[in-house]
């Protein structure tokens, strides 16, 4: 049995253990950064790290602040610019991205845009950052989310980034890369993936004491349940040592696992 | 094979400047003889900005941006602009807390990224939306970046294989077409030419031959080079010998540039790669303003700040003077631990 740890670590633990070795990984803000960085350094993996405004295989000596912070930059192998990082995307290169968002639909399709009617806004996020060009580029997209209710919706207010759309076959109808699409969510309930045929989100396996009820009640749509679900191993000791003291020690990102 | 218009997004308009306005402004406007461009901030705002500008920041978030040169905007209150907003954040917030902006096209806009979300100035921006005092237009990052390359290159638009199938494309000013070489549908993004790019770059000469020593260039080679008036602030003025002998280096050659003003530290509280890191302790300074949502604490960070202010010589003493800005320098370089976040 491993130590207390909050959901923002285990999350973040959960989705860098998938991560495959030798592969090229868009790293937006926040906490795909914590998840390359544990990745690099709790599994030694030899991943390059790409940043949408340019940073090409950084070092990544502490946490960056800004996708554009020096760190991003530190030691990396090159210095290009933000049309040049998406086009190495857009090429066929990002084999991971990870992206975040404030509603998710059971296709994967993603709002970090706003809330309410678009032009008179009950929140106003962001927007977009990099997030519709890496979900369309992307060979796989992971999506990491706090699950609620209200973020697991049958229809979300707004579409930033493409999941499958309305189902099997839309993403090539409209014109994106074929090939392309959500791959696992992970969340502070579970792991999901997508089933084959149908494109749906599908339970893949549970966070240590989260019950299959558990989830079903704060997912606002029907999630596909198969017969078999696995459960998540909780995190290791020296996952948690690696992640807070080497990746986050100041616990800018893993303290919001508090609130 | 015919080229068909497939969709519009909503916003699709014609746009303001095209690139025959383009080559006509860059024929007559731009001097092609090296002339010594130096000046201070006031007089560039002065002489190259005016009211209803359509306008282009460098860098990304509040790494390499133009902060001596954005506090001289908003002391002069040069108003209505339309920005262009890859990547932004406090840059534009600057802006559009004190009112100056009646468009955007985002990319990213408001957060502080890593550092949160303030609160204020997103209540601005939701009000001024709700009231249509300010005007929308969704675009992305890449989308933006290949809008500020297109207007580079001197061309009307860029096929793209995003935003497709999306709210983002709905909003947008994009249309989706078929692709007349392969048959596949394709995204064509506008260029964005602007009036004025606001530039922070680590070196030029007098002739604004710059570069951008360390840190990712973000969009900037589309926003210099696809802007009708260019005002660069550099951390350091260099010799025009120093230029020629590496010129692999040069970001942009001078013929782009209208003003150079020489600002040491002209990113704070932003960062400059490779000499000095992000000020975390002001970013939550600024946030905390932000979290006063009648908005006087917002204020009173201007009034201190900015119009308390008449040169950024003047704001650097007050954020903590040389003390404060060698720890930047050390923290940049890992030879301190950083602090401030709570």
């Amino acid at each position: 049995m491993s130590e207390e740890y909050n959901v923002m670590e285990l999350m973040t633990i959960l989705a860098s253990r998938d991560i495959e070795d030798k592969k090229i990984i868009y790293v937006g803000t926040g906490i795909p950064m914590l998840v390359t960085s544990l990745a690099q350094k709790a599994r030694n993996l030899k991943i390059t790290p790409i940043f949408e405004v340019g940073g090409i295989g950084p070092e990544m000596p502490t946490l960056p602040l800004s996708v554009a912070c020096s760190r991003t930059t530190w030691r990396a192998l090159r210095a290009a610019d933000s049309a040049e990082a998406f086009e190495i995307a857009q090429a066929g290169f990002a084999d991971y991205a990870f992206l975040g968002g404030a509603q998710i639909d059971k296709y994967g399709n993603l709002n970090s845009t706003v809330l309410g009617d678009y032009h008179a806004p009950k929140v106003r996020f962001p927007g977009s950052g990099g997030a519709n060009a890496f979900a369309s580029f992307a060979w796989k997209t992971m999506i990491i989310m706090n699950h609620e209710k209200r973020r697991f919706v049958e229809k979300t207010d707004y579409i930033t980034s493409p999941g499958y759309l309305d189902g099997p076959g839309s993403r090539e109808k409209v014109g994106l890369p074929p090939g392309t699409g959500p791959y696992k969510v992970y969340t502070t309930r579970g792991t999901f993936d997508f089933d084959e045929k149908t494109k749906r989100m599908r339970l893949f396996a549970l966070n240590p004491k989260v019950t299959v009820e558990d989830v079903v009640e704060n997912t606002g749509f029907e999630l596909i349940l198969p017969s078999k679900i696995k459960d998540n191993d909780p995190p290791s000791r020296e996952e948690l040592r690696i992640l807070r003291e080497e990746v986050d020690p100041y616990r800018i990102i893993l303290g919001r696992g508090e609130a | 094979m015919e080229m068909k218009i497939l969709e519009r997004g909503t916003q699709f308009a014609r746009p303001k400047i095209t690139p025959n306005d383009f080559r006509e402004w860059n024929r007559k406007n731009k001097p092609r003889e090296m002339i010594d461009k130096v000046m201070d901030a006031k007089t560039a705002v002065k002489k190259f900005m005016k009211d209803g500008d359509i306008i282009s920041i460098s860098g990304c978030s509040f790494v390499r941006i133009p902060v001596a040169i954005l506090h001289e905007v908003v002391r002069q209150g040069i108003k209505d602009l339309y920005v262009a907003c890859g990547t932004r954040s406090i840059d534009v917030n600057f802006l559009t807390d004190n009112g100056l902006v009646s468009h955007l096209d985002p990319g990213y806009i408001i957060g502080l990224e890593v550092l949160g979300l303030p609160k204020m100035s997103r209540k601005i921006v939701e009000q001024a939306v709700t009231k249509g005092e300010i005007t929308l237009t969704e675009w992305d990052n890449a989308s933006m970046a290949w809008r500020h390359k297109a207007a580079a290159m001197g061309i009307p638009f860029m096929p793209v294989r995003h935003m497709m199938g999306s709210d983002t494309f709905k909003y947008s000013g994009a249309v989706k077409v078929q692709c007349p070489f392969t048959d596949e549908e394709v995204v064509l993004v506008p260029a964005l030419f602007t009036d004025v790019a606001l530039i922070h770059v680590h070196e030029s000469d007098i002739y604004g031959n710059a570069r951008i020593t360390s840190g990712a260039i973000v969009e900037d080679w589309g926003k210099v080079r696809g802007s009708k008036r260019v005002i660069l602030s550099t951390e350091k003025i260099v010799d025009t010998e120093d230029i020629r002998k590496e010129s692999d280096r040069t970001f942009v050659p001078y013929f782009y540039v209208d003003a150079v003003v020489e600002a040491p530290y002209g990113s704070h509280p932003g960062n400059m790669p490779g000499m000095y890191y992000v000020d975390i302790e002001h970013l939550i300074e600024y946030r905390k303003a932000c979290e006063d949502t009648t908005g006087k604490a917002l204020k009173e960070y201007y009034n201190n700040y900015v119009f308390g202010v008449d040169s950024f010589e003047e704001y650097l003493e007050k954020i903590g003077g040389k003390k404060k800005l060698k720890f930047l320098e050390d923290l940049e370089f890992l030879k301190v631990k950083p602090g401030g976040f709570s």
